[in-house]
């Protein structure tokens, strides 16, 4: 799966097959062989892949090589010769701007665009402009005098293009129709349903449903009703035991897992309250979720009655590796109160609304992934 | 750290995007800037089959002025903003709060409907459109659609599109230096995303008055009787307290320092 | 000495000769290195701390592709012992197949022409994992319900040390303070990951493996032990690297895995750490914790301290610096430049499912000083005593120099009040208190706070044979050779990665030998064309290296001097080298010339030349091998504001002694650059595991290292005590900024909040904690 792309790179034309997936950092260093550009991150935070794109300067980590159609690209390689970058080597070394090198050439470029964009900024402003690249090695004192010192012999004029976009050239649309899918990869392994969860989260919510605690009693004391209020899960198969065989799909944005495994029913008729435990595996993220929520009830009138969920829930694997607690209560508390909702509409003889789907027990892990995305998006 | 493979697909108007996302069935992303998806590529969490590249997309550049408001298209960067390359509707407000959206090499590839789509909590311009009243622009294949902003996002990271729809425009009401105006956000560094932000809105002339939190892990939230507490006679903790319920005096506090200053900010005792 | 001073010699604040690649894109660093037919390589590795493995099942269709540990035949585990009485030995494998003991530990190694590919393979490889309950906490390991990390240990303990020295004293003390204060695990973060690139060089029959590496020829003695093959088949060698700070001071599972599938499948291997692979499995230093009492009397006098520390080591004993260093470190260095009479320290080295730990720029001394410096602030409050004049009491005096503190560590020179005095008033600490009385407009509260810390630096064969760890360094070696047309090639086991040794090293020839700097070539990082050497840490290059590259140019002048003494027919001892010329009166032939007739014209030598010719190697260590110290005093002024818990460093001062500076410009870099990650320490990094030992900051948006918006303007000062044991009174200082900004930040925090009644004892001291302890003291009032 390769596209063709056209771009101007240091002023010299170039036309490539890449794969779209391949990022302009990649391109360059993989393909053209151009290593001045750096790879830090790539996830656009420390700004070792700066470079310039229709002269402005952009992450390369995160821009792919295909949507550069037709894009004039600048590495530090092409800006040998540019007397602004001149100046500008000359103050890194006579500042002692740079110590390992590995930042500097991101670094450069950056400082390229604050002494050509911003010819009166002071020092406060420059490390403000500097916030997106990370130096590990020099505490920046070196760099931010360098930048000044350039700014001193400034004004300086932007040597090379700094255009509009055009309209891509080079790169072809591919037709959906030809669209190979990846294959999935679900794991044959299930999980045990039977597994205590060690560790995890405990969160504990209770709403009020209008409904008598009787009829309550009588929607969530079924297995297959209990996951229809829970949208995203699915049931494949109740065994006389409270076995059951499903999955939960957690669909966010960009991000999507299929949980895929087995899970476990309980009731007390007696108590009337309930569990269901189960775990699954995402094989595409290699993480794994067990969870379990344990619900009571009880009257609260003849017309009411409450409803009290403890739903504790471990995932483990990178959509585990974010920390954002609060996020996570929120995203519970809109689950409760779909599932309340969903639970009332029951009672009241209605079908369980569609415009929930997607939206359900899978939020949980849903919320991990935004929490990841969180973390990372910026557009 | 690269991407699982994707067919990519640059769409040439608005309408054709939707056409692309719709036949895809929801294994598509749209992609804008792609400072927001390109991490999740790369990490590998997003693994869409399809990417629809809007970044060249002439129909979502640029502005268009109307007489009571300015279109950006969706596909406005930050840093067009900042820069004042597109006009911006109010007193320089939105080229302010632009400049402090992470990086500048983010803020040139960023866009604003990216940024609204992504419906990150703590994102800027969630929360400033939303308090200054813009409305949505939305194509799909059900036609062109406005959606207003305080309805468009519907939680963390949800959004009132379809999958199918993209967003084409924002329409921002125009503002008069008259307007007082406070956005003011905590981050734990510079270019990190807020940790807890606020806007506060006096427009007398449109009639316009309103106090929003943001950054509170889920939709911003507008505080109840703005005017009270513009006067001084409603307590901004008992506000905030009000519009994040259950939330401990310690997760109060930093809200309450957001609308402080924002309000500061609005009344032209702060920068 | 027949030495003639130049402007570019020790002293000179020389513009770095390394300099120009760097800035034009042409440095080489590991992932620029493409060789023909190269394949890339992903890790499949644990999403899970602790468990059990069932499998790790190939894909069908791609298994070819994919290799086990049982692919990996012959090849030993990593062992990194230390001798010290009652360490827990483990083995780390070099794929883990029986267990895993933390999230990110390599499982399988997938080699596709492209990384991209080969993490689609990596995907596609299944693992059955029967998860383990794990130790993410160290105070919890020695519960009795503790999972143990590795069974057949008693108990989830490397190492315990005990150092009592005259504690009874602490008896007869008028008051204490006892504290509980601890540091969060941290990632040493350089810009450029770890990298490994192999390849089978079939014409000289040798392995060769390019890698990230701080130490070249202690991953080659690592690769000869677990591949089982003689040394000589195997040559490392260390391109530009981006930067170490100890994370690249390990011989690494990947440098093995790498090596045996280059040596097997022979095609060159490559495989490139990424950031999430680094975060994740890899965030491996500076998580202590200090149960810390002080005993001091009204008077001002320090008495006793008595301290319980643990550090978190996470699952394995590391290559080669052990499991051991760090904990069993804060005995011997706690009580730093203070002088006291009673002294009692217990450490436990604690086993977890977390990463293997290194020692990170500072090693133990950042954690140790912000325990130590901490309490001393409270102590001094205790007392009613200021802190500055309780330190000024209590510190070493220079008249005691030379030194020998309760744990017998030698403080080879300085003055140690003299750099608080200095530092009091760099900071202008009576404006300061000034502006604390008067209040901040903006309701924000300002503290004023110090530290002082000594390093050891360069410590050598008598302190590192104690611990019987894999790598004791002993004599370090450089060769020097004069080329054909008269410069220099310096050859030198260390290596640099933003030390500026090119530069420095030169430096010292040219005090030595009178050379142009620039027409002095460093080769440094090559196992193949360099004296053995144990690298660069421990701030030992400049006094160790630097050494042995003066005793090889002395050798070197002995030898040009008695060249030149022949041509312009003088006596050798009248010759003066300087100015890249031999000079005798009025007589002066140039450097060229003499090598010249070494090599190109042998007719012209004297008769009774010394064969060895321009050519030199020769080894260096101090009389006395128990390291430099340098020292320094820090102070931070901070703004708290109440309302959000937002720190600011208002303003930050050091002073610091380092010796004789060989460059002073390298010398500030290194000290701007070590605050900055002190600064990172004290208030931004952190990786938080959650219980089940997941790490919880995979990325650098939740990793945060500081910017330069973070980074005040530092004032900096020094003081230049010459060492009366290093060559030109150097002293090691490479680590030194890194030190004192925690607790120099920590103390002015407290100031701040005094008033509140707050301490902050945890790092980072972030706004949320801040923010937290405020609404502690609220609730409680």
């Amino acid at each position: 799966m390769t596209a063709t792309t056209t771009l101007s790179v240091n002023g010299q034309a170039v036309s490539a097959s890449v794969e779209p997936r391949t990022h302009l950092a990649d391109f360059l260093r993989e393909s053209l062989n151009l290593t001045a550009t750096h790879i830090g991150c790539e996830h656009g935070v420390c700004g070792a892949c700066t470079l310039f794109v229709e002269g402005r300067p952009v992450r390369s980590c995160l821009t792919f090589a295909v949507s550069c159609g037709g894009a004039d690209v600048r590495t530090i390689e092409g800006l040998q010769d540019d007397p602004v970058m001149a100046r500008l080597r000359a103050a890194f070394t006579a500042h002692h701007a740079l110590q390992c090198g590995y930042c500097t050439p991101g670094m450069l470029a950056t400082a390229y665009d604050i002494v050509t964009r911003l010819p009166g900024a002071d020092e406060a402003r420059i490390r403000e402009e500097l916030a997106g690249n990370l130096c590990r090695c020099t505490g920046y004192a070196g760099i931010v005098e360098a930048i000044r010192d350039v700014l001193a012999q400034g004004p300086h004029a932007h040597e090379f293009a700094q255009l509009a976009r055009t309209a891509p050239s080079g790169a072809k649309a591919p037709a959906l129709a030809a669209v190979a899918a990846p294959e999935s990869s679900l794991p044959q392994q299930s999980a045990s349903a039977d597994e205590e969860i060690v560790g995890g989260v405990t969160l504990s919510r209770s709403v009020t449903v209008q409904a008598s605690q009787e009829r309550l009693w009588s929607i969530i004391s079924d297995p297959m009703t209990v996951a229809k209020c829970f949208p995203g899960a699915k049931v494949d198969s109740v065994s006389p035991e409270g076995l059951v065989a499903g999955s939960f799909t957690v669909t966010i944005g960009a991000v999507s897992a299929r949980f895929a495994g087995r899970g476990k029913v309980a009731f007390d008729g007696v108590a009337k309250s309930g569990m269901v435990s189960g775990m699954g595996d995402d094989g595409a993220s290699r993480s794994r979720a067990q969870g379990k929520v344990a619900f009571s009830t009880a009257a609260e009138g003849a017309d009411a009655s409450l409803l009290v969920v403890d739903i504790t829930y471990k995932i483990i694997g990178p959509l585990a590796q974010f920390a954002r607690a609060r996020l996570i209560a929120e995203i519970v508390d809109r689950l409760l109160k779909l599932f309340a909702n969903n639970v009332q509409l029951l009672a009241e003889g209605k079908d369980v609304s569609i415009e929930t789907g997607g939206f359900g027990l899978s939020m949980l892990l849903g919320a991990m992934v935004a929490a990841l995305r969180r973390a990372l998006f910026r557009e | 750290m690269k991407p699982a493979p994707f067919a990519y697909h640059i769409a040439s108007t608005a309408d054709a995007a939707a056409a692309a996302l719709a036949r895809a069935e929801g294994r598509a992303k749209p992609m804008a800037g792609g400072q927001s998806l390109g991490p999740m590529l790369n990490l590998r969490l997003a693994r869409p089959e399809l990417l629809v590249d809007l970044s060249n997309t002439p129909d979502l550049q640029g502005a268009q002025v109307e007489d009571d408001a300015i279109v950006y298209g969706a596909c406005v960067t930050h840093a067009q903003i900042e820069d004042c390359v597109v006009p911006d509707p109010t007193p320089g407000w939105l080229s302010a709060a632009a400049r402090h959206i992470a990086y500048r090499a983010v803020r040139n590839r960023g866009t604003i409907g990216g940024s609204l789509a992504h419906a990150d909590p703590a994102a800027d311009w969630v929360n400033i459109m939303m308090a200054l009243g813009s409305s949505v622009l939305v194509a799909g294949p059900g036609g062109a659609r406005a959606i207003a902003a305080s309805q468009f996002m519907t939680g963390s990271y949800t959004t009132a599109l379809a999958p199918d729809e993209i967003i084409a425009g924002l329409r921002i009401l125009r503002r008069t230096p008259d307007a007082r105006w406070g956005y003011w956000k905590f981050c734990r560094k510079a270019g990190d995303f807020a940790q807890a932000s606020a806007s506060v809105l006096v427009d007398a002339q449109r009639g316009d008055i309103c106090i929003l939190i943001g950054a509170i892990e889920t939709t911003p939230a507008f505080l109840s009787d703005p005017e009270e507490i513009l006067a001084g006679r409603r307590s901004i903790r008992d506000a905030v307290a009000q519009a994040l319920p259950g939330r401990g005096d310690e997760g109060l506090g930093l809200h309450v320092a957001a609308v402080t200053r924002a309000l500061a900010i609005a009344r032209g005792e702060r920068d | 000495m027949s030495i003639v001073k130049t402007a570019q010699g020790v002293g000179a604040s020389l513009p770095r000769l390394e300099d120009d690649r760097l800035l034009r894109g042409r440095g080489r660093f590991i992932a620029d290195i493409k060789l023909p037919g190269m394949l890339d390589v992903a890790f499949v590795r644990s999403p899970v701390a602790h468990a059990r493995v069932r499998s790790v099942a190939k894909p069908g269709q791609m298994a070819g592709s994919v290799f086990v540990s049982a692919d990996l035949v012959g090849v030993s585990g990593i062992r990194a012992d230390s001798g010290l009485p009652g360490f827990k030995s483990s083995v780390e494998p070099i794929l883990a197949w029986d267990k895993v003991r933390f999230v990110g530990e390599p499982l399988a190694a997938c080699v596709a022409g492209s990384r991209a590919e080969a993490e689609d393979i990596a995907d596609l490889v299944m693992l059955e994992l029967d998860e383990l309950p794990a130790i993410s906490e160290m105070t919890r390991a020695c519960d009795a319900d503790a999972p143990l990390v590795h069974e057949g240990w008693s108990e989830n303990v490397f190492l315990e040390t005990f150092v009592e020295t005259n504690f009874a004293v602490a008896e007869k003390a008028d008051l204490k303070v006892s504290r509980v204060l601890r540091t969060a695990r941290q990632h040493m973060a350089p810009m450029e990951g770890r990298g490994v690139v192999a390849y089978w060089d079939a014409h000289v029959e040798q392995l060769v493996v390019y890698s990230s590496t701080q130490m070249p020829h202690i991953v080659r003695n690592g690769l000869a032990e677990c591949l089982g093959c003689p040394q000589g088949m195997i040559r490392v060698v260390a391109p530009d690297v981006g930067g170490g700070f100890g994370y690249k001071g390990i011989l690494l599972r990947e440098e093995v895995c790498l090596a045996y599938l280059a040596m097997h499948l022979k095609r060159p291997m490559r495989w490139i750490e990424d950031r999430r692979e680094q975060l994740t499995g890899n965030a491996n230093c500076r998580e202590h914790h200090y149960e810390i009492t002080g005993y001091a009397n009204r008077d001002g006098t320090l008495v006793a301290v008595d301290c319980e520390a643990i550090v978190d080591s996470g699952a394995y004993s590391l290559y080669p610096f052990s499991a051991c260093l760090e904990a069993a470190q804060i005995a011997s260095i706690l009580p730093g430049p203070y002088s006291f009479a009673g002294y009692r320290c217990h450490t436990r080295s604690i086993a977890s499912n977390k990463p293997p730990i290194l020692p990170y720029r500072g090693v133990a001394r950042t954690g140790v000083c912000f325990a130590m410096e901490v309490l001393m602030d409270l102590l001094a409050r205790e007392i009613g005593m200021d802190p500055v004049a309780f330190r000024m009491k209590n510190l070493a005096q220079p008249e005691e120099m030379p030194f020998t503190n309760i744990t017998n560590k030698f403080f080879d020179s300085g003055d140690y009040p003299e750099s608080l005095r200095r530092c009091v008033a760099a900071i202008d600490l009576e404006g300061v208190r000034a502006r604390q009385l008067a209040g901040e407009p903006d309701g924000r509260r300002i503290g004023v706070g110090f530290s002082v810390y000594c390093e050891q630096g360069a410590h050598g064969t008598s302190v590192y044979s104690g611990w019987g760890i894999p790598m004791v360094p002993g004599f370090e070696q450089a060769n020097a050779r004069l080329t054909p047309d008269g410069g220099l090639e310096l050859r030198v086991g260390v290596q640099s990665h933003g030390q500026s040794l090119e530069t420095t090293l030169a430096q010292v020839a040219c005090e030595v030998l009178g050379i142009d700097p620039h027409k002095v070539k460093v080769v440094h990082g090559d196992t193949a064309i360099t004296p053995y050497s144990t690298g660069t840490w421990g701030s030992r290059c400049m006094v160790m290296a630097g050494g042995a590259v003066a005793a090889a140019c002395d050798v070197l002048a002995e030898r040009v001097r008695a060249i030149a003494a022949h041509l312009l027919q003088a006596d050798p001892a009248d010759i003066v080298l300087g100015d890249g010329k031999a000079t005798c009166g009025a007589g002066e032939i140039s450097f060229q010339d003499v090598a010249k007739v070494w090599y190109r014209r042998p007719q012209d030598l004297p008769a009774h030349v010394d064969p060895a010719g321009l050519e030199v190697t020769q080894g260096y260590k101090p009389l006395r091998d128990s390291g430099t110290f340098s020292y320094a005093s820090h102070a931070a002024v901070v703004a708290v504001d109440p309302a959000t818990g937002g720190i600011e460093i208002l303003d930050y001062a050091i002073v610091e002694d380092g010796g004789v500076l060989v460059n002073p410009m390298v010398v500030d870099g290194q000290i701007y650059g070590g605050a900055a990650q002190g600064i990172g320490t004290a208030l931004y990094e952190e990786m938080l595991y959650n219980k089940e030992g997941q790490p919880l900051a995979a990325t650098l948006a939740d990793y945060h290292l500081p910017g330069a918006v973070e980074m005040p303007n530092i004032k900096l000062e020094h003081m230049e005590t010459p060492s009366p044991l290093s060559r030109f009174g150097q002293k090691g200082l490479g680590e030194g900024g890194a030190i004192g900004p925690p607790a120099a930040i920590a103390n002015a925090i407290n100031d701040a909040l005094a008033s509140f009644g707050i301490e902050m004892l945890e790092l980072p001291i972030t706004p949320a904690r801040v923010r937290a302890s405020l609404a502690n003291v609220k609730a409680q009032a």
